[in-house]
């Protein structure tokens, strides 16, 4: 398949997805469908005029400040487990329903006990990032290589030197992996718990917008929570392509494939 | 000796739990008894029924729109690999935008009533099926459909005997992660707008600082997710008794 | 072979170009003006270093794929090439077709797999039931009709393979290096079983090696092809008389000569 033709075909889609939204604000009227126009100016006014950015920002910080709460144990613990496998096996079911458990339901629980501005999204986006990362991690460190670990064991590497130069190496690109898989869902997250309860974020707008029936910025809302993720995401593809340029093997699918949410 | 400490652990938290209650009030920890209690209490008044049928009700009816729809879709794409190569970098940003984040447009088209929930439900379940199925018809061998053709096969068949068993454990992989996500979803909905179901419960609990009540619910909703995730893993043993070895998909 | 009698299969100048891709730099010709006829009943195994072309070439034949120039004509017709029409895969169930990958359908037991050209050639009947039945009884096969291709060893699903093949009746059967990957007493086996279900029916079977004692073992007579791009380099009638003891070949009377000439070619 030539790259010019899927080029073309993609721009006549998105033509033609362009065309169909037109459409249907003019056959369901704008209460349903705000047309396309009209959403991207108001898109413009509320940037123009801060707005956009600043629940954009009140998003991110509670996504950022989630994902390095619940990121940096659910990295580091299983390191730490693996030198305490009995510990490991004690907790395991516990840290698998934890995993199985729907943590959004949980909302509520988190604004209730710490109240309806930022920490209480903070603490629901880490309860989720810490168990992707977690068992991501867990994976990863599980599968170093024993042949490895024996042989650097041969030639005389303490404990730490295994950890350091076998096992961590080894485990990093599951961290990533792990990271990369819990980014939209941390994002996802601090929107919903923003949509429950809040003053301030981008699900705040699109909430406040819903009960307010202005179509047009739940639109715009939705349109700039789309371009925030696709941007993060273009960022954070960079700097993990920069921080494992080492690194052959390729973890897209993995991603794409996990995050379907 | 490694049960013996998982049941320990489970006795030490819920001391803890039991602990905390006390220490920092009821207010902010509701006591596992008084949990049992109101259990109780909401079962004989039918409550936990209403809520609960609610809740499933919503999940079931979302799932079957978004769960068929997310399966039979790839088998369609099949039909034109072109289309499918040309929508690759708009599945990949729908992947990234969080389904959950259009609770708020559904409840202003359909209302706070039922149908806004099914319908998220629907999106989400939608999403997860979509991929899942679409992997597993993406990973059929070619040399297989080939071998299949030259047997005499017609089209139908071909996609009928092939695509469809390849695709069943990627199907059966997105059934697993989607069905609890349904629940999720369907109580997520009605945290941000319902007059009923377990996220209405819980979320109205709050409201009315009947901590008690917060708890109960969110214990119910734990039990319902992980009670169905069990359920699927024997469904699956079963279906996919043709399968070697690991019996997943590694999504 | 009758020399009045008109072949069965007649390859005409055959080319097939593959286009650059990802992953190829270039276009490439595995095959290019290759020419050959194949008798009726005949045995033509044909040897060749390992490479595209001849897996290629059996693709053509089979119409899984379509030649960029030169003709494919079976009894008299033209199947490929500029004057016939679409690709037709097996063209009427009149080609089988045997990989050296595994092709059973991993869903269905062993007997489902037999039965499946059958059923979806709309001919599943009792006699065509009973047929099947005797030919998993002719492969020694009997008794794991229940059970899925995973539970098989490998020769076992290769002689399922085979006889999924058989169970319709094609004429002509291809068959690309299909004992490949398995081990030497296996392969030997499958090779007087092949003879074996061939003296059966006298089908006019095209078998395709890298194995020299492969080809001059089964083979009636033996095609040597070049590297890529592909054409007959020589062709070499077998003067070994049947029926021929597979497993003690290398002693028969010729082989030796037939071997070392081959080996030479293919140098």
């Amino acid at each position: 398949m030539r790259p010019g033709r899927a080029l073309w075909d993609r721009l006549a889609l998105a033509v033609a997805a362009l065309a169909l939204w037109q459409l249907a604000s003019l056959a369901f009227g704008p209460h349903w469908f705000s047309p396309p126009l009209a959403t991207g100016r108001r898109f413009v006014e509320l940037f123009w005029n801060g707005e956009l950015l600043r629940h954009a920002q009140y998003t991110l910080l509670a996504a950022a400040g989630g994902f390095l709460l619940g990121g940096v144990p659910g990295a580091l613990i299983p390191f730490a487990l693996r030198r305490a496998p009995r510990l490991g096996a004690v907790l395991d079911p516990y840290l698998v329903a934890g995993y199985g458990m729907p943590k959004l339901a949980l909302a509520p629980l988190f604004i209730l006990w710490f109240g309806i501005e930022l920490a209480s999204k903070v603490v629901l986006v880490a309860s989720i990032v810490f168990f992707l990362v977690f068992f991501s991690t867990a994976a990863g460190v599980r599968g170093v290589d024993l042949r490895l670990v024996a042989m650097a064991r041969v030639a005389g590497a303490s404990e730490r030197a295994v950890a350091r130069h076998v096992v961590w190496p080894g485990a990093v690109p599951y961290i990533f992996a792990g990271l990369r898989i819990s980014l939209p869902y941390a994002i996802g997250a601090a929107v919903v718990g923003e949509m429950i309860s809040a003053n301030r974020g981008l699900g705040y707008l699109i909430q406040a917008a819903s009960q307010d029936f202005d179509t047009t910025n739940v639109f715009v809302g939705l349109l700039a929570l789309t371009v925030l993720i696709v941007a993060v995401n273009v960022i954070v593809e960079a700097a993990e392509r920069w921080l494992l340029r080492w690194r052959p093997v390729d973890v897209t699918p993995v991603r794409r494939l996990a995050s379907a949410t | 000796m490694i049960i013996a400490g998982r049941a320990l652990l489970g006795v030490v938290v819920l001391a803890l739990w039991q602990a905390a209650h006390l220490a920092l009030g009821a207010a902010w920890i509701a006591s596992p008894i008084d949990i049992l209690g109101r259990l109780a209490e909401i079962t004989a008044s039918g409550e936990l029924l209403r809520h609960t049928q609610a809740t499933l009700t919503e999940s079931a009816f979302g799932f079957l729109l978004g769960g068929g729809a997310g399966i039979l879709l790839p088998f369609g794409l099949r039909l034109s690999p072109r289309l499918t190569a040309a929508l690759d970098p708009f599945f990949a940003a729908a992947t990234g935008v969080p389904k959950l984040a259009l609770a708020p447009l559904l409840i202003l088209w359909f209302g706070i009533g039922i149908v806004s929930k099914v319908a998220f439900v629907a999106a989400v379940v939608f999403f997860f099926l979509f991929f899942s199925t679409l992997a597993g018809v993406r990973s059929i061998e070619p040399q297989l459909a080939a071998a299949v053709r030259v047997l005499g096969a017609r089209e139908w068949t071909v996609t009928w005997e092939i695509a469809w068993h390849t695709a069943l454990p990627y199907i059966f992989a997105g059934l697993k992660v989607a069905l609890p996500r349904a629940i999720s979803a369907a109580v997520v909905g009605e945290f941000i707008a319902a007059d009923r179901g377990l996220g209405y419960y819980i979320n109205n609990a709050r409201a009315m600082a009947d901590t008690v009540g917060l708890f109960t619910g969110v214990v119910l909703v734990t039990l319902l997710v992980l009670a169905i995730d069990a359920g699927l893993e024997r469904l699956q043993a079963r279906s996919l008794a043709w399968r070697p070895l690991a019996r997943d998909v590694g999504v | 072979m009758s020399a009045a009698a008109p072949p069965v299969l007649e390859v005409q100048r055959l080319g097939k170009r593959f286009e650059a891709r990802a992953g190829r730099a270039e276009a490439f010709w595995a095959i290019r003006d290759l020419s050959f006829v194949v008798g009726e009943g005949e045995l033509l195994t044909i040897v060749g270093p390992s490479g595209s072309g001849k897996s290629t070439l059996l693709n053509l034949i089979s119409q899984i794929d379509g030649p960029t120039e030169g003709e494919i004509r079976f009894r008299e017709q033209a199947i490929a090439g500029p004057t016939s029409g679409a690709l037709r895969p097996g063209w009427d169930r009149q080609f089988g077709y045997v990989t050296q990958e595994d092709t059973l359908l991993p869903w269905r037991t062993l007997g489902e797999n037999v039965l499946f050209p059958l059923r979806v050639q709309g001919g599943l009947s009792a006699e065509t039931r009973q047929r099947a039945a005797r030919l998993i009884q002719a492969a020694g096969l009997e008794g794991f009709e229940r059970y899925y291709p995973h539970e098989l060893s490998g020769g076992m699903r290769k002689r399922g393979a085979l006889i999924r093949t058989l169970v319709y009746d094609p004429p002509v059967i291809l068959m690309d290096e299909p004992f490949g990957a398995l081990d030497a007493q296996t392969r030997t086996q499958l090779q007087a079983d092949l003879l074996r279900l061939w003296n059966l029916g006298r089908k006019t079977i095209v078998f395709v090696t890298h194995d020299i004692a492969e080809a001059i073992a089964l083979g009636d007579r033996t095609l040597v092809f070049t590297r890529a791009p592909a054409r007959v380099q020589s062709e070499h009638r077998i003067p070994i008389p049947r029926p021929r003891d597979v497993r003690n070949i290398y002693v028969a009377d010729g082989f030796a000569e037939m071997y070392e000439r081959i080996r030479k070619e293919l140098e």
